[in-house]
């Protein structure tokens, strides 16, 4: 008996978001398939794979990284450095330096910074925020303003301040925001649902649904991501059909796995491979989930993944 | 093929008589498609038509059992394509991959991957032994034979795969060598020692056509080796012959499945990570790596872990003194739930923070803090007693405990049942820990 | 499972408003109807324009294209026993958003609008009842014993014939309102598909007793595991028992605003 082919596509589809200008604008999301399942449909896009650069500086202990940005020394090198790395579609600011309960580098500082990486680089620019609620909301409002028709995509806008966020990223100054939901599906429809009342165009805005560093509760990762595109694709909910990014590297490189020193776990081998190896099981692990956009840090976990999408989809 | 409730309907003997309980004999064919009644309930069904009923309502995918003794792990058996549906029930196996040149130099790599994580043993299963000729082939098996692994028999020439058979029948391992081509001598070959045989092809059209053939033989001990010429054609077998079984009935597909990383990324350590990811999530049952380094295992035995728990059931870690960053009797002790997600974030912190802590976990029925203390299983009474159950008094003389944020309605308590100690509450949330021990 | 279909009933020939404006063939209280009953949340519109002796296929035909235009092709429920106006309705249909659903066909003489609907890809709401109302249980079952036969030798799925157990009027006949529940669970025991005319039960009851009604039969129907009702969309608490009980069905994900969507 021969093997019949069943195809699963579906109605409906995820949402198309744009960031970035030009030529090198990417586009995420407008799949009607599950996740990586190109055998039932060719997808529209490619998951896109951003390089991760940070306002404290470049992360020069790890030597893959070291050596990657030699010789780049102010933000505007380093981003456009990152802007080069192989296999990267996006530059990704982590403004790690403003978090209120560490440097709390004063927004104006941030501004500045923000400028000058988007003036480097001619790729798309996403900024992550200092991960504190009342920082981030002045944070992203005084950067939407200043990068106002650059289409930088801000992540995340939160239960506490989408509104604000919202108003001034995407209503004033034309921006993308990406809604933070912290691994709870319901609070990520309720998110959607909310932004879709203020008048957020579906094209203008993204989910980060929340993640988890492999081994960290990641099962509840990979059924959240499951759920919603089920809800997404076969309940046709359209309060779910937003792409999703998922900030990979921040807890990638934040568990024992990448952080704890050769001296002291010697049978554990090298820590700048067990970091990659962290980052790129994490990442894997999500874009099968269906994340459409991810951000990376290592050199090495940019080219593996990239490298991962381009033999699938 | 799962039948339909008409194709049920057409067996039965349509009189209507109501024995079986239903008002006729179409609503007991719909329910019996649905799962819903056991076609014996109808006492006047031909023998016939209770074989054709009973082979479509088997199981949708085989569930095997591979090795021996400690080695002994189960394969297939699931029943849902998401773990949120229900849950899967067998772990894949991850392998290494040796020929009689790396044998020497790998299989002791392998063997330092081992260790305990959330109370399960975290090594490698699976041993697949690559054939390049006859005489070196037997060695090799020797040389992987009585390692407490699977051994996997990646041979094609029936001659050899009978020598090799002679060595390690009795260790169960699985002959991976059917081919189109080959299928029948192959068979002959599992069928007389007894062991699951794995079958491959070129691609998943004669891939069915080849199991089909097999199970025509009266052979259903099988493993279906997935692996394509590339990773998209692999990650297209693994899934369709998954979904084919459990989502349209195929029971042709219905059994586990075999993908050869070293075939596809030999060479390139960080791919074979993402890969083995990807089929940890969408529906490897064997993962066959060149090889295991701890910078590998840790992220994707953590994974694994985590897929596949019972989305009802939490991860629990043992109740017990976790001594953190060389803590001794003199380390500050602090205390949380045995919710294993809650465990490691502490725990993870903590150790970020570089001072030593004595971590007691005490049984709090695996649920996060505020819903322990909700449902009185993290409370004054709980963690005082496991105090004085773990000997804490005795075994550390330092007399600061550290609860955790969200409990801190306990201090008062605490301080009235543990009046030697200086009960002192920890931030809300996790991420304060490092300021918070750093200042303590 | 998916969502509980709302069929919106109010575009029906008894209303002295719809009656008029298609003798006049005027398309705005029609449509106005329509979009109320869409912004409601109906899934499907019923369009229910009687016997139609005269002119039914080019009333069927001009009320399709008038209702779907104006409201982005909603899936529409044809309603009448006029069987070449359900026809003539059916060849101007556009299925954008879902498959026509032919209103009804029974075990009797409507046996052949089972057919209709399977040689033109249709849904079709199955009455169990061949004259007048079933007496029992095993009676209803019976007809639709003979209805899923009929619609699968004409090739049709079972997911396709939505089975309708005759929803009763409570003022009169309330000794039978769990009999028609133990149906509707009877039919979803069989993994088939449901629907009813849900005001039947509350009729010739007052004015603001009706929703009450109707709100407790659906949720209790629904428990059963009834998947559609011909209702009134426009009815809040009605539509929000719906929502709720899609909810605790785990039919559709729960968000804070749920109500709203």
């Amino acid at each position: 008996m021969a093997f019949t082919r069943k195809p699963q596509t579906f109605s409906a589809s995820i949402n198309e978001v744009t960031i970035g200008t030009g030529d090198k604008a990417v586009t995420i999301g407008g799949a009607n398939i599950l996740p990586l399942y190109t055998f039932d449909a060719p997808a529209k896009n490619k998951v896109a794979v951003g390089a991760e650069i940070t306002d404290t500086g470049v992360d020069r202990t790890l030597p893959g990284i070291a050596s990657y940005y030699e010789g780049a020394e102010t933000m505007a090198e380093i981003a456009k450095r990152a802007s080069e790395m192989p296999g990267a579609d996006f530059v990704a600011l982590a403004l790690n330096g403003a978090d209120p309960n560490g440097d709390n580098r004063p927004v104006e500082e941030c501004v500045e910074i923000a400028k000058q990486v988007a003036d480097a680089i001619d790729v798309p620019l996403v900024i992550t925020g200092a991960r504190n609620v009342e920082k981030d909301t002045e944070l992203f409002s005084k950067l939407a303003e200043a990068l106002q028709g650059k289409n930088v995509l801000f992540v995340s806008a939160r239960e506490e301040n989408y509104k604000t966020v919202a108003a001034s990223a995407v209503m004033a100054y034309g921006n993308k925001i990406s809604a933070e939901s912290a691994v709870d599906i319901n609070l990520a429809k309720q998110l959607n649902v909310l932004l879709s009342q203020m008048g957020i165009k579906p094209e203008s805005y993204v989910m980060n649904v929340g993640s988890a560093a492999a081994g960290y509760g990641y099962d509840y990762v990979a059924s959240t991501l499951d759920r919603v595109k089920d809800a997404a694709l076969s309940q046709n909910d359209v309060m779910l059909q937003m792409p999703i990014i998922t900030p990979v590297s921040q807890e990638s490189w934040a568990v024992k796995e990448s952080i704890v020193t050769e001296d002291d776990y010697p049978e554990w081998g090298d820590r700048e491979t067990r970091g990659i190896d962290m980052e790129v099981c994490t990442a894997a692990a999500v874009i099968a989930g269906g994340s459409d956009a991810v951000i990376l840090r290592h050199p090495q976990s940019v080219a593996t993944i990239s490298g991962m999408i381009a033999d699938l989809m | 093929m799962a039948l339909k409730g008409l194709d049920i309907f057409k067996l039965t003997p349509k009189t209507n008589c109501k024995e079986c309980g239903n008002p006729t004999c179409m609503a007991f064919a719909m329910k019996v498609a649905q799962g819903a009644v056991p076609i014996e309930k109808c006492p006047h069904m031909s023998a016939e038509a209770l074989a054709t009923l009973s082979e479509a309502t088997a199981p949708p995918m085989k569930s095997l059992k591979v090795g021996t003794g400690d080695a002994e792990h189960t394969l297939g058996g699931e029943t849902v394509l998401h773990r949120h549906e229900k849950t899967f029930v067998s772990e894949n196996l991850f392998a290494v991959s040796v020929n009689a040149e790396s044998a020497d130099a790998v299989l002791p790599e392998m063997e330092k991957i081992d260790y305990e994580r959330i109370g399960e043993r975290m090594y490698v299963e699976a041993v697949n032994l690559e054939y390049t000729d006859k005489d070196s082939y037997v060695q090799l098996v020797q040389k992987a034979a009585g390692k407490g692994r699977v051994l996997i028999l990646d041979v094609k020439d029936a001659e050899a795969a009978e020598a090799a058979l002679e060595v390690c029948a009795s260790e169960k391992p699985i002959l991976n060598g059917a081919t189109p081509d080959n299928y029948a001598a192959f068979v002959e070959l599992a069928k007389k020692h007894g062991v699951v045989l794995g079958v491959g092809a070129p691609d998943i059209d004669s891939l069915h056509d080849t199991v089909a053939a097999i199970e025509g033989l009266g052979y259903k001990d099988l493993v279906l080796d997935v692996t394509g010429p590339t990773v998209k054609d692999t990650f297209a077998n693994a899934v369709q012959v998954r979904r084919a079984a459990l989502k349209d009935g195929d029971r042709t597909f219905g059994y586990p499945s075999i993908v050869d990383l070293k075939k596809l990324a030999e060479g390139d350590h960080y791919k074979q990570t993402a890969l083995a990811t990807l089929f940890v999530l969408k529906y490897g049952s064997i993962i066959i790596m060149e090889n295991m380094s701890y910078a590998q295992a840790l992220p994707l035995y953590g994974l694994r872990q985590n897929i596949f728990t019972d989305p009802q059931k939490p991860m629990k870690v043992a109740p017990g003194i976790y001594p953190l960053n060389g803590a001794d009797e003199n380390s500050v002790c602090a205390t949380t739930v045995d919710f294993a997600l809650t465990y490691f974030v502490v725990s993870g912190e903590m150790e970020r923070s570089g001072v030593p802590v004595n971590l007691l976990i005490s049984d709090a029925g695996g649920y996060s803090v505020l819903t322990a203390w909700a449902a009185g299983k993290f409370s004054a009474g709980s963690i005082s007693k496991f105090i004085k159950d773990y000997e804490i008094e005795d075994k550390i003389k330092n007399r600061t405990l550290i609860i955790p944020g969200k409990a801190a309605v306990l201090k008062g308590e605490l301080e009235e049942r543990l009046p030697d100690w200086n009960i002192v509450v920890a931030p809300n949330e996790a991420t304060n820990l490092v300021k918070f021990l750093k200042e303590l | 499972m998916g969502k509980f279909v709302v069929i919106g009933e109010r575009i029906h020939c008894i209303s002295p408003v719809i009656k008029k404006a298609m003798e006049e063939m005027n398309p705005e209280p029609i449509v106005k109807r329509a979009k109320e009953q869409v912004a409601a949340g109906a899934t499907y519109i019923d369009v229910n324009i009687g016997p139609a002796e005269k002119n039914g296929p080019e009333l069927m035909k001009w009320a399709v294209q008038t209702i779907q235009e104006a409201c982005d092709n909603i899936p529409l429920a044809l309603d009448t026993s006029n069987r070449a106006a359900i026809e003539a309705g059916i060849s101007v249909y556009n299925r954008t958003n879902g498959k026509p659903i032919v209103n009804s066909a029974d075990a009797g003489d409507r046996i052949e609008n089972i057919d209709l609907a399977a040689a033109n890809d249709a849904i079709v709401v199955a009455l169990c009842s061949k004259a007048g109302v079933p007496s029992d249980n095993d009676e209803r079952m019976v007809y639709c014993q003979e209805m899923l036969e009929r619609g699968m030798e004409h090739g049709m799925e079972a997911e396709d014939m939505w089975f309708d157990p005759l929803f009763l009027v409570i003022k009169g006949m309330q000794d039978k309102q769990m009999d028609v529940l133990e149906f509707i669970g009877q039919l979803a025991d069989m993994g088939l598909n449901s629907t009813g005319g849900l005001s039947n039960v509350s009729n010739g009851t007052p004015k603001h007793i009706r929703p009450i009604l109707e709100s407790a039969t659906v949720a209790m129907a629904m428990n059963r595991g009834l998947t559609s009702a011909i209702m009134n969309p426009c009815d809040a608490r009605l539509m929000e028992t719906v929502k709720a009980a899609d909810i605790i069905k785990n039919n559709f994900l729960y968000a804070d605003s749920f109500l709203e969507l």
